[in-house]
């Protein structure tokens, strides 16, 4: 585990304060772990001279840190004003149906996690979905089932 | 001196006010009779966060509401509060109105209702009537953060002032807020306890009931109560607390801001360890031995006359060994009988700090405003004199080089060797790697040089070094001793006049040892005397320790149960007051009586105190007969294979009256090693692993803990947990 | 008229994202110019233009320039943060902006950058935007391999070095104060100002801020000289600005035009109107925190001034347009959310306001209030207006208080009828806000294998 560690500190000497690289050491745990577990905060902090309790308390206010487990894959559907006008509700039902689970919640198999999030700046080509923090621009119900399928395929032995 | 600041006026509410310009509105206002109602706004906790918006003021010429806490009074400035502005008042209301959506009207069974800020201050600026229609949030019922304090989170009011302690003045971070917007909340790391020197200031700045002291909690009413003035006599520092009583107990201590010593904190020794008066062992009456029946609970007189009688036969052959917690009265009366009434000269004393360094005296709060601030010797200053700990980060954030040369240093140095590096630094050329530190000392307007170590002349070496850089104004030189009042008790000691000496080196029988007070019964050299001794005359608190080779114990006192004077770390004489009755006479009465058998006419009471205690002279020239800890000379560390040179300190969390408070068990010394980064890892050991240390026969087995700030080739170790190890150990995998 | 194009002109008629391209184009010849002059020129040119910031509150870029003090009169670095975080919504200008001339945007930084003469420049750009930050990075490798960006910059003796640094999710972060809590590695929690970040900002700095837009106009403004800028536009609103049009329009997407045309030149003309042979009903003019415009205001000109007298604000250049299918009481409650959500919790009026807000326009949607209730939310937002610590309460308050101002009538039917008089039929029906589902969230907690 010590290359996070190598890694957070190359990070840091970017800034002229290494506190600067808390957000990008956390990214980089969180890619590591696909979430952000307990651990993932102790190995941060060990390597920036900061408390767990600290770190976590910055990516509690991030909403791109997961402080619960996720699915393989984020379907992340944007539901703010200009998205929602264009049908973005119905995208998001959409993926509802597909994978069976609603806003919020992880398939069964732990493949893929839906979400909605606040306007991710795409609002010309609403609704915008990140799949797996890629923006697909617009994203109809009818264009739904191919993306399920494209990610249903690609978790096959994960 | 720089020339004093340029006084500005303003108007506030139509009142005219002439402040030093710079001054806070609020503390403007104040001066002018005024009262700015404030939840965040807190000095103490740096600079102003300008949250809670329950200052909003309205000033002329400016169109919004602004927040008063965060303004400086500039000359000329009109300012409105809600007594004489709609426009005030209104945001006033409305954010009472947002703070009380959500926090609960429970305050008839909150242990801050009547003490409650939010209570007062809804009371004078809230709404008459509630519109709400919301639900209000809700969580767990209070939940403990730690054995110390419990969360109540539906009536935090997130103003935090206790997350900025946290972070800004005890730099632990460890209490935090998590979430955001409406969903944040006070937390820690993963529900962990709060475990920090400081954690219970948070309660006293908590200014709703959502951080409360277990301790504390349900134990009395606001109306109930009596605050009274003291002084913590727990370490050297000598906080200025509130004790409150309720019915002749101490229900809780609070800081009593003194600017200049603790700048209003206080440790959770000084705060939680006061129910240590009511631990079940503690003694009440006298006690005597008695041949075929033990130990027995006699009268007063009757202790008495046994310790008249077994102090008669030692003759002058007689061994006194302070705790240094002892009252200056109370150590006086004592010295006197021992050294005036009995003829006898030898003391064990705590404490003897070099009077050197008292030509370079400044207060505490100096600290805070030095360029430079040294700290030499192997004691952490956190563990020894824990709010010198909270000055020395307060000059770090402003602005101040803070160094510590030793085995936990930014530089590092062998433990043992702080005279060395006072005499290198004091040196005209100091080698390579204190050459830098030795120029920002001499190049400092204000220096602060702290000794943190066991050795009692480092006051000598100090005030060297201090004399060397020419200190002047504003800069100061403290030495921490071990004990509370060690140095009182030196100097009580001292000026009790000279007696004739014995040598308490040898192994020949002693005639008497008097052993006053618990943590002078737990020194193994006072243990070692005793054996030797025909009498033991004990007073302590409590049965477990005092027990063993005592022939007559008397019930000792607590400080929170003391009149009487303490010198602190700075040298400053402090007064005690009495907050409750102790269960019997108190050690002065007892030894003033004890003195007067004697022919040596000692007064029972505590006397004027303070101002007599100035006149004490200064320690004679004659050198008596004192038995000091050996001071540990400077050492190589050996560092090869597994051979560590251990380091033990003695952590704030232990001794007698730590021991007897369950909630405090938590914040003791973890059994644990630390171990430097290169060490460990040349050695694979990870924190959290088992580690055995050996010396000759002796082992034992810890946890381990990298610290990377140590000194390779040192191990530390909290003393409790080093019991038996020689200064030299092997360390491997468990 | 034809739109003139300053930010997109090297753009226009070819791929200019890699360097040689953006070179051939012209690209850099400005950073050369203004190497060749005093910093306090290139101010100057600044000045003369009258470019105001882009990114919302509109302050003139030269004037905030100017304030920050000059290298011998602090002993501290002096910075550049770049707002990259476009988050309000409504707003994707800056997005295109640095995909399709990311090199302007970096010579933008190292024109201003000179001109304040600072040490390092951080561009703050928002953690969702993933490829905007891979193009940024490619153009700054290749600027830093050209010489262009590091040390003694095409020998001039300049040195500074451009951090690319990546948000991770929070509106908040765009907020000049809060984006360099963030930037310092901490909660993106706004400051209280003075001291203001021209004296005090990252790391206690001198420090100035400004918007990807901003910037990427200053090239464009030495190219053709601060008087020449100065004449496109109208009166205090000098230049173009990149507009993203969104909602119920034919023709959505970014559209760069000088100021002062009006709204409907850029609905009906460029935008093609409402589709659909729907009726337009509402315009949110500068992104969802500025107050609503209706259809009878569609002749407001696209400038600052205009939109003040018309009670809004030109804010980050957002229109969105809003067709009769919309219940503005479902509008209304999910721009609420959005702010509720992105509160970041430090002042109370804020924090609670807005959680108090969507509370009552809750009741209002779902019929349950009372008759008092529009009141007491006009006083909520009343109460929440200049009384926080930063301006989102106010982005919060001021639209939802337009909405109800401009189209009461609408209100009052939920509350008379007890219910939404559009049935069902609102194009905002049902629209499920994160606000909502981290609540459901929070009650059925998911687990995954690890
Ligand atoms: C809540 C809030 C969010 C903001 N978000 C952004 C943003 O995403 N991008 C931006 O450039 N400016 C944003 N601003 C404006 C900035 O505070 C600041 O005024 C701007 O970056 C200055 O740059 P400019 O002068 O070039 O416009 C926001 C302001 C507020 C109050
Ligand atoms: S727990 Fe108390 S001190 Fe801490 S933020 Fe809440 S109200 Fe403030
Ligand atoms: S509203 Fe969806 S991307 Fe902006």
């Amino acid at each position: 585990m010590s290359e996070l560690r190598d890694e957070i500190h190359a990070v840091a000497r970017r800034y002229p304060a290494r506190r600067s690289a808390v957000i990008p050491a956390l990214r980089l745990a969180q890619e590591r772990y696909g979430w952000l577990p307990p651990e993932a905060f102790r190995e941060v902090a060990a390597a920036l001279d900061l408390t767990p309790a600290y770190c976590k308390s910055v990516a509690s206010f991030y909403d791109m840190f997961h402080l619960e487990p996720v699915g393989a894959h984020t379907v992340e559907i944007c539901t703010n004003v200009s998205c929602a006008l264009v049908g973005a509700q119905r995208t998001l039902e959409a993926f509802e149906r597909e994978l069976g689970i609603r806003a919020g919640e992880t398939t069964r198999d732990g493949a893929v996690s839906l979400r909605t999030i606040e306007c991710a700046g795409g609002c010309g080509w609403g609704p915008v979905v990140a799949v797996d923090h890629r923006y697909r621009e617009p994203v109809r119900p009818e264009d739904v089932p191919a993306i399920v399928g494209e990610l249903r395929r690609t978790t096959g032995g994960a | 001196m720089s020339a004093p600041p340029e006084q500005v006026t303003i108007t506030i509410d139509d009142r005219s006010v002439s402040v030093p310009k710079g001054t806070g509105l609020v503390e403007s206002a104040l001066q002018a009779g005024i009262e700015i109602p404030v939840f965040c706004y807190e000095p103490r906790l740096g600079p102003p966060l300008g949250a809670c918006r329950m200052c909003l003021v309205e000033i002329e010429g400016l169109p919004k509401l602004q927040a008063a806490c965060t303004l400086s009074a500039q000359d000329g400035m009109v300012v409105r509060t809600s007594a004489t502005s709609a426009q005030a008042a209104d945001g006033q209301e409305g954010v009472l109105e947002f703070i009380l959506l959500n926090h609960p009207l429970d305050c008839p069974d909150c242990d801050k209702g009547g003490e409650c800020p939010l209570q007062d201050l809804t009371l004078r600026y809230g709404p008459g009537t509630s519109r709400m229609v919301v639900q209000k949030r809700t969580f767990d019922k209070p939940i403990p953060i730690s054995p110390l304090i419990a969360l109540d989170r539906e009536r935090c009011i997130l103003c935090y002032r206790c997350t900025r302690f946290s972070e800004q003045v005890a730099e632990d971070g460890q209490l935090v807020a998590l979430n955001r917007g409406a969903s944040s909340i006070i937390a820690t790391f993963e529900d962990e306890p709060y475990r920090a020197h400081f954690s219970g200031n948070v309660i006293d700045l908590c200014p709703v009931g959502a951080l409360t002291s277990t301790v504390y909690r349900f134990r009395a009413r606001p109306w109930e109560i009596q605050n009274v003035p003291t002084v913590c006599a727990m370490c050297p520092v000598g906080c200025n607390v509130w004790a409150t009583t309720r019915e002749g107990k101490v229900a809780r201590v609070l800081a009593r801001n003194h600017p200049e010593v603790d700048g209003g904190w206080l440790c959770d020794k000084g705060r939680f360890a006061h129910d240590h008066l009511r631990a079940a062992d503690r003694l009440t009456e006298p006690i005597r031995r008695i041949r075929m029946r033990g130990l027995v609970a006699v009268p007063w007189e009757e202790a008495l006359d046994a310790a008249d009688e077994g102090l008669r036969a030692a003759g002058a052959s007689v061994c006194v060994a302070f705790s240094g917690g002892e009252t200056v009265e109370q150590a006086d009366a004592l010295s006197r009988l021992v050294r005036q009434g009995l003829g006898a000269d030898v003391a064990l004393l705590p404490d003897d700090p070099d009077p050197a360094l008292d030509a370079f005296r400044a207060p505490l709060a100096a600290i805070r405003s030095a360029n430079v601030c040294l700290v030499v010797g192997d004691e952490p200053v956190l563990e020894r004199a824990p709010i010198v700990d909270l000055w020395l980060r307060a000059a770090r954030r402003g602005g101040a080089e803070v160094v510590t040369v030793g085995p936990a240093g930014a530089i590092a140095a062998p433990p043992g060797s702080a005279a060395a590096i006072c005499a290198a630094l004091a040196a005209s050329s100091p080698p390579e790697e204190l050459r830098e530190l030795a120029r920002d000392l001499r190049e400092a307007d204000r220096v602060a040089l702290v000794w943190s170590g066991d050795d009692d002349t480092g006051g000598r070496h100090l005030a060297g070094l201090a004399a060397a850089l020419e200190l002047g104004e504003g800069s100061g030189a403290y030495f921490l001793p071990r004990t509370p009042n060690g140095r009182g008790v030196a100097q009580a000691w001292r000026a009790a006049g000279d007696g004739r000496g014995i040598d308490p080196s040898g192994d020949e029988a002693l005639g008497a040892l008097i052993v006053s007070g618990d943590e002078a019964l737990r020194d193994t050299r006072v243990v070692a005397l005793a054996d030797r001794a025909r009498f033991v005359l004990t007073t302590a608190m409590f049965m477990n320790e005092a027990a063993g080779q005592s022939h007559v114990i008397l019930p000792g006192t607590g400080y929170l149960e003391r009149d009487g004077t303490v010198v602190n770390l700075e040298g400053r004489s402090q007064r005690l007051r009495r907050t409750v009755e102790p269960p019997g006479w108190d050690e002065l009465a007892f030894f003033a009586q004890l003195a007067r058998r004697f022919g040596v006419d000692v007064d029972p009471w505590t006397r004027a105190g303070v101002d007599e205690l100035a006149a004490l002279p200064a320690r004679s020239g004659t050198a008596p007969v004192v038995a000091a800890p050996a001071a540990r000379g400077p050492q190589r560390a050996a560092g090869a294979g597994g051979d560590f040179e251990l380091v033990r300190y003695r952590a704030l969390f232990s001794g007698a009256a730590v021991e007897r408070v369950p909630q405090l068990a938590f914040q003791r010394p973890a059994a644990e090693v630390e171990l430097p980064g290169g060490d460990a890892s040349r050695l694979h050991i990870a924190t959290g692993e088992r580690v055995v240390l050996r010396s000759g026969e002796v082992s034992r087995e810890l946890a381990a803990r990298v610290n990377r700030r140590l000194a390779p080739g040192v191990a530390r170790v909290a003393e409790e947990h080093a019991d038996g190890l020689a200064d030299s150990v092997r360390i491997e995998k468990a | 008229m034809a739109p003139r194009h300053v930010v997109f002109e090297l753009a226009e008629s070819a791929d200019v994202t890699r360097l040689s391209d953006y070179e051939r184009a012209g690209g850099y010849e400005s950073l050369r110019k203004a190497l060749a002059m005093e910093p306090a020129q290139v101010i100057e040119e600044l000045l003369a233009s009258g470019l105001r910031g882009r990114g919302g509150a509109g302050f003139p870029m030269g004037r905030k320039a100017s304030f920050l003090p000059k290298p011998d009169q602090t002993p501290k670095p002096i910075y550049l943060a770049v707002n990259a975080d476009e988050s309000e919504p409504g707003t994707f200008k800056d997005r295109e902006i640095m995909l399709r001339v990311p090199h302007q945007v970096i010579e933008g930084i190292l024109i201003s950058s000179y001109a304040i003469q600072a040490r390092a420049a951080f561009v703050y750009i928002r953690g969702e935007y993933l490829t905007e930050y891979e193009v940024l990075r490619t153009a700054l490798e290749e600027a830093l391999d050209r010489g262009l960006v590091g040390a003694n910059i095409l020998g001039s003796g300049y040195s500074v070095t451009i951090v690319l640094h990546r948000g991770a999710g929070a509106y908040i972060c765009g907020e000049e104060t809060g984006l360099l809590e963030s930037l310092e590695g901490k909660r993106g929690q706004p400051r209280t100002k003075p001291p203001f970040p021209a004296i005090a900002g990252l790391y206690a700095a001198p420090t100035l801020i400004n918007n990807v837009e901003t910037l990427a106009t200053v090239p464009r403004i030495l190219a053709l000289g601060g008087e020449n800028y100065a004449k496109l536009g109208v009166e205090n609103s000098s230049g173009t600005r990149v507009f993203s049009l969104s909602g119920n329009v034919a023709r959505p997407g970014n559209y760069e035009l000088e100021l002062g045309m009006s709204l409907r030149d850029l609905i009906v003309g460029i935008g093609g109107g409402v589709p659909g042979g729907r009726q337009l009903k509402a315009v949110i003019p500068g992104g969802s925190s500025t107050p609503v415009l209706t259809a009878d205001e569609l002749d407001t000109r696209l400038d600052f001034d205009s939109m003040a007298r018309a009670g809004t604000m030109l804010g980050s250049g957002a229109v969105i347009v809003i067709d009769d299918r919309c219940c503005m009481v479902q509008l209304a409650l999910r721009v609420a959310q959005f702010y509720r959500h992105e509160s970041c919790g430090k002042c109370t009026p804020c924090r609670e306001g807005t959680r108090w807000m969507v509370e009552i326009i809750r009741r209002i949607e779902q019929g349950a209030a009372g008759q008092g209730e529009l009141d007491l939310l006009l006083n909520v937002c009343d109460r929440i207006l200049g009384r926080c610590l930063c301006p989102l309460g106010d982005a919060a308050a001021m639209p939802v208080a337009s909405y109800v101002a401009k189209f009461r009538s609408e209100f009052q039917r939920h509350i008379d009828e007890g219910g939404c008089p559009f049935r069902g039929t609102s194009s905002l029906e049902g629209v499920l806000a994160p606000v909502d589902e981290h609540h459901a969230r929070a009650r059925a907690r998911i687990e995954v294998p690890a």
